[in-house]
C-alpha cells in the first residue's frame, strides 16, 4: 500500500467514527454526546473546529495577496494548494459549527434576521462571504477539466483581482472579529489571555499561522505523494513568518506590561504554565529555529518549526475559546471522547477532500501518478482477503468503505448508553433530603434546594394520619419511604420495580409465570400489579394514585408535581397568591459543605440533624 | 449472566446492527456504482429493462420460470423467507424494544402467529438444508457458508421460540435469552459479508447480469495481450477463420 493509501485508510476510519458520533449528536442532542453544559457552552468544537480552523485557513488570503497584489511570482506554485486549503478549512469550520450549534437547522437565520450589534453576526457573515469568495477563487481549477465550464472559468479569471481583494478584506475583518467575540466577556477569559487587543493579536497570529500552514501542508503532501518538496520556495515564507511572530510576541508582552499584568506570569497555577508553554511553542521556538540558516533551508527544519507554530496557534485558540475561561465553578471541562472524534473527523474529511482534489485536478504543476493509467498493469491481490478487488479505483472504494463501515459501527457501539437510548440527559442520581424538622431538599447536591418545613406540613395536614398524602407508596415493610428511594434520578424516569431483583436466583427467585400468568406477551402492562403480592405497598388513604407502578418519574418532576399541585390548590382556597410562586419554596442557595447545620438553623430557626457520613 | 445479557443487547447489539445496516448499504452502493461504471464503459447502451424486471420478479416468486423449474423448492423457499423476515420484524417483544429506544412502534403479529411462523421457518429450513444435501447439482455449487448459514440462522429462532414458550424449553430464560442475543448479533455481524447480501441485492441481480455482458470494445484482445498472447488470433478472427473454439 502506498503512503497515500495508508493515510486514506486511517482517515476513512476516523471519518467513520466521527460519522457515528455526529449522527447521534444530530439525533439525540449535545447533552448525551459531549461534556458541554450550560456552564461550559463553548468547548473543543468552538476552540478547535471553528477558531483554529479559521486561523489555519489564513494561508489562502496571504498567498493570494503576495502573488496577485504584491506580484511575488516565486510563490505562484503554492497559490492553488493554499487556496484549496483555505476553502476546505472554511468548509470544515462550517461543518464543525453545525455540530456545535444547539439548533443547527437555524443556521440560515443570520442571513434573514440581522443582529448588527453582535460580533457573531459579523463572524457569521464573513465566514459565509469568504467561503463563497474562496469557492469562486478555486472553481477555475476543477473547471479546467470540463469544457462545458470554460465560459464561467474565463469570467472568474477576469474577476480574480476583485475576488482576491474581497478575500483579503473579509479575512482580516473576521480573523480579528473572532477575537472581538471575547471582548464581550472580560471577566470570563483568564487575564493572561484577555486583552482589549485580542482582535489585533488574533489577526497577527493568523497571518503568521497562514504562512506556516502553507509550509506544513506542502511538506506533508510532498511526503505523502513522494513529490519533490518545494523547500526553496517555502524558504521565502520563513522570513516574514519570523518577523510577524516577533511582532506578535512584542504585542502580547507589551500589552501585558501596559496593563500591569506582567506580575501574573510568575505564579504557579496551571494557567501560567500553560501560557508559557503556549507562547514558547507558538512563537518562541519557531523564531529561534527559523533564525538558524541551516534549519530554515532544510526540509525537516522547515516542517518542524512551522509545525510547532501551527500547533501553538491551535492551542492558543483552544485556550481562548474555552480552556482558560474562569468562573465555571469547580467543574473543569475536559472534552468527551466524542468531541475529539467529531473534531478529528472533520479534519480527516477535509484532508480526504484535499487529497481527492490534488489527484483529480491540476492543483500542482504535475499531478501524482494515476494508478489506473496503465491498462496492462497486473492485478494486485488484497493482503487481507487474498482476493483481487478489481482495478485500483474499485479496490480503493471497496477497502475504504469497509473501513468506514467498521469504524462507524465501533463508534455506535462505544457511545454512552444514554445517547444510544435516545435520551439526551445524563443520568443524575438523586440523593436523600437531609434534616429533621426542616428537610433540606437538594437531590443533586448542587446547593440549590428547598428548605421544606416537614413537621409544620405534617401538623397542618393532621398529624401522623396525613403521611399518605405525600408518601403515596412505600417500600415493602416500610412507612413513609423517602422520595429518592423510587425517584432515583434527577431528570429521567427510573425503574421503581427492579425486574432482576425479583427474577434473579440470588434475589426473589420468582418464575416468570408468577407475575406473567397469562398467555399474553410478557410486558409491564400484562403483568400482575405490585400490590398483588406487596399488600402494604400503598398506604390506606394515599393521596396520589399511581397509574403505572413500575416506573417512577424523575426526582425534580415528582417534587414539582406534588408540591405545585397542592400549593396551587391551597393558594386558590385560602387566597394566598404567593404560595404558587417559585420563590415561595426556592428561597436560597446553600452549601452543605460550608456549614450545613448552621446555615439552616440560623435562617430558619430550626435544628437540623445531619445524617451520618455527610462531609462538612 | 445478567451483565452478559446487558452487553449483548447494548454495545454488542449496536455494533452488529450498525455493521448490518451500514454494511448492506455499502454492498448496495458498491454494486450500484459498479453497474453504472460498467454501463458507462460500453458502447452498447441497449438494455431490455422490461425483460430484466420480469426476470427479477420471476426468480423471486414461486410462479413462472422458477416455479416451473423446481416447484417444491421455490414454494419451500418462499415460506421459509416469510417466517425468516416476518417474525423478527413483527414480533411484539421486538417492537416493544424498538419503541422503548426510538419511540416508534408498528403493527405486531399475534403471539400464536409468531410461534407458528417460527415453526414453519424451522421446518422449511430443514427441508431446504436436506434438499441441498440430497441434490447432486446443489452440492456441487455449495460452499461452506451455504451449510453454516442455515444452522446459524436456526439458533436465534430456536432460542427465541424457547424463551417465548419456557414450558417447552430445557434451559432457563436467562440462558436462552443470552443464546438468542449472541446468535442474533452474530447473524447481523456476518450478514453483509456473505451471500445473505441478496436481501438488498436481489432487485439488482438480473440487471447486474445484463450489464456484466457489456464489455469494453476490444476487451478480449486486451485480456489476451495482458496474458501474453498478443500474437495469437483474436476471438473474432478465430470464429471468422472457422478454427477450433477451445
Amino acid at each position: 500500500m502506498s503512503r497515500a493509501r495508508r493515510l486514506k485508510f486511517v482517515l476513512w476510519a476516523i471519518v467513520g467514527l466521527a460519522a457515528a458520533v455526529g449522527t447521534t449528536r444530530m439525533l439525540v442532542g449535545l447533552g448525551a454526546t459531549s461534556h458541554l453544559s450550560d456552564a461550559t457552552p463553548w468547548g473543543l468544537w468552538i476552540g478547535f473546529d471553528v477558531m483554529a480552523g479559521v486561523a489555519l485557513a489564513a494561508g489562502g488570503f496571504i498567498i493570494t495577496a503576495s502573488v496577485y497584489i504584491f506580484k511575488l511570482e516565486r510563490f505562484h506554485d503554492v497559490v492553488r494548494p493554499a487556496v484549496l486549503t483555505a476553502f476546505l478549512g472554511y468548509l470544515a469550520v462550517v461543518v464543525g459549527l453545525l455540530f456545535d450549534l444547539g439548533l443547527p437547522w437555524n443556521i440560515w437565520h443570520m442571513i434573514v434576521f440581522w443582529n448588527t450589534r453582535s460580533p457573531l453576526f459579523e463572524v457569521g457573515w464573513c465566514v459565509m462571504l469568504y467561503l463563497t469568495v474562496l469557492a469562486l477563487e478555486f472553481f477555475p481549477v476543477p473547471a479546467e477539466q470540463f469544457s462545458a465550464l470554460a465560459k464561467i472559468r474565463r469570467v472568474l479569471l477576469k474577476w480574480r483581482l476583485p475576488l482576491v481583494i474581497a478575500g483579503i478584506g473579509l479575512s482580516t475583518l473576521h480573523q480579528s472579529s473572532l477575537g472581538s467575540l471575547f471582548l464581550a466577556m472580560p471577566y470570563h477569559v483568564h487575564p493572561l489571555w484577555y486583552s482589549p487587543w485580542l482582535p489585533v493579536l488574533f489577526l497577527v497570529s493568523a497571518i503568521a499561522l497562514g504562512l506556516q500552514m502553507v509550509i506544513v501542508e506542502s511538506h506533508f503532501t510532498a511526503y505523502v505523494y513522494r513529490r519533490k518538496p518545494e523547500t526553496g520556495v517555502l524558504e521565502g515564507l520563513t522570513t516574514p513568518a519570523r518577523w510577524i511572530l516577533l511582532a506578535y510576541l512584542a504585542l502580547r508582552f507589551g500589552d501585558l506590561a501596559a496593563r500591569g499584568n506582567l506580575r501574573l506570569l510568575t505564579g504557579g497555577e496551571w494557567q501560567v504554565k500553560m501560557f508559557w508553554f503556549e507562547v514558547a511553542v507558538m512563537a518562541g521556538l519557531p523564531i529561534v529555529l527559523l533564525s538558524i540558516g541551516r534549519v530554515r533551508r532544510s526540509r525537516a527544519g522547515q516542517f518542524a518549526a512551522a509545525g510547532l507554530g501551527v500547533f501553538g496557534v491551535v492551542l492558543n485558540r483552544v485556550d481562548v475559546g474555552g480552556l482558560v475561561h474562569t468562573g465555571r465553578g469547580e467543574a473543569l471541562y475536559v472534552p468527551a471522547w466524542t468531541e475529539f472524534a467529531v473534531s478529528a473527523g472533520v479534519v480527516a474529511a477535509a484532508v480526504l477532500a484535499f487529497l481527492f482534489a490534488v489527484e483529480r485536478f491540476a492543483v500542482w504543476h504535475d499531478r501524482p501518478a494515476d494508478p489506473d493509467a496503465d491498462p496492462l498493469k497486473l492485478p494486485e491481490f488484497d493482503k487481507v482477503g487474498t482476493t483481487w478487488l478489481g482495478v485500483p479505483a474499485v479496490a480503493d472504494r471497496t477497502v475504504y468503505s469497509l473501513v468506514f463501515v467498521v469504524a462507524a459501527a465501533v463508534g455506535f457501539a462505544l457511545l454512552p448508553a444514554s445517547a444510544a437510548a435516545g435520551r439526551g440527559v445524563e443520568p443524575g442520581p438523586a440523593h436523600r433530603a437531609r434534616g429533621g424538622e426542616i428537610l433540606w431538599i437538594d437531590g443533586n447536591l448542587d446547593g440549590n434546594g428547598v428548605a421544606f418545613p416537614h413537621d409544620a406540613h405534617e401538623q397542618r395536614e393532621g398529624g401522623k394520619e396525613s403521611c399518605p398524602r405525600c408518601h403515596h407508596m412505600n417500600l415493602p415493610r416500610d412507612r413513609a419511604s423517602g422520595c429518592f428511594e423510587c425517584h432515583r434520578d434527577m431528570w429521567q424516569p427510573t425503574d421503581a420495580f427492579g425486574h432482576e431483583r425479583h427474577a434473579s436466583p440470588t434475589g426473589g427467585r420468582l418464575s416468570c409465570a408468577t407475575c406473567h400468568p397469562s398467555a399474553e406477551p410478557r410486558s409491564a402492562s400484562t403483568a400482575k400489579t405490585c400490590v398483588t403480592c406487596h399488600k402494604d405497598l400503598i398506604p390506606a388513604g394515599a393521596f396520589i394514585k399511581v397509574n403505572n407502578g413500575y416506573r417512577a418519574s424523575g426526582y425534580v418532576r415528582a417534587m414539582h408535581a406534588l408540591c405545585i399541585d397542592c400549593h396551587t390548590h391551597v393558594m386558590a382556597a385560602r387566597k394566598k397568591p404567593n404560595l404558587g410562586r417559585c420563590t415561595n419554596c426556592h428561597r436560597e442557595r446553600r452549601s452543605f459543605v460550608d456549614a450545613p447545620d448552621l446555615a439552616v438553623r440560623e435562617r430558619i430557626g430550626a435544628s437540623v440533624v445531619l445524617p451520618q457520613g455527610v462531609a462538612r | 449472566m445478567e451483565a452478559w445479557i446487558v452487553f449483548a443487547r447494548g454495545p454488542l447489539f449496536r455494533l452488529c446492527f450498525s455493521i448490518m445496516v451500514l454494511g448492506l448499504a455499502r454492498v448496495l452502493w458498491l454494486t450500484g456504482i459498479g453497474i453504472i461504471e460498467a454501463y458507462g464503459r460500453s458502447d452498447d447502451r441497449a438494455l431490455a429493462y422490461r425483460e430484466i424486471f420480469r426476470q427479477t420478479l420471476g426468480w423471486a416468486l414461486p410462479v413462472g420460470r422458477a416455479g416451473r423449474a423446481r416447484p417444491l423448492y421455490s414454494l419451500t423457499s418462499v415460506l421459509f423467507h416469510l417466517g425468516l423476515l416476518l417474525v423478527p420484524l413483527l414480533l411484539q417483544a421486538h417492537v416493544r424494544l424498538w419503541q422503548s429506544v426510538i419511540g416508534i412502534a408498528w403493527p405486531v403479529l399475534p403471539a400464536a402467529a409468531a410461534d407458528g411462523l417460527t415453526l414453519l421457518m424451522l421446518v422449511t429450513a430443514v427441508g431446504l438444508f436436506a434438499g441441498r444435501l440430497a441434490d447432486r447439482r446443489s452440492r456441487a455449487i455449495s460452499r461452506l457458508q451455504d451449510y453454516v448459514w442455515p444452522l446459524l440462522l436456526a439458533v436465534p429462532f430456536v432460542s427465541g421460540f424457547a424463551c417465548a414458550n419456557l414450558t417447552l424449553a430445557p434451559l432457563t430464560y436467562q440462558a436462552g435469552m443470552l443464546l438468542h442475543l449472541l446468535s442474533a448479533d452474530a447473524v447481523m455481524f456476518l450478514l453483509p459479508f456473505t451471500k445473505i447480501t441478496h436481501c438488498v441485492l436481489q432487485p439488482l441481480s438480473q440487471l447486474v447480469t445484463a450489464v456484466a455482458w457489456k464489455f469494453v470494445p476490444e476487451a478480449g484482445d486486451r485480456v489476451a495481450a495482458t496474458l501474453g498472447f498478443a500474437d495469437r488470433p483474436s476471438w473474432a478472427e478465430r470464429s471468422r477463420l472457422g478454427g477450433p473454439h477451445s
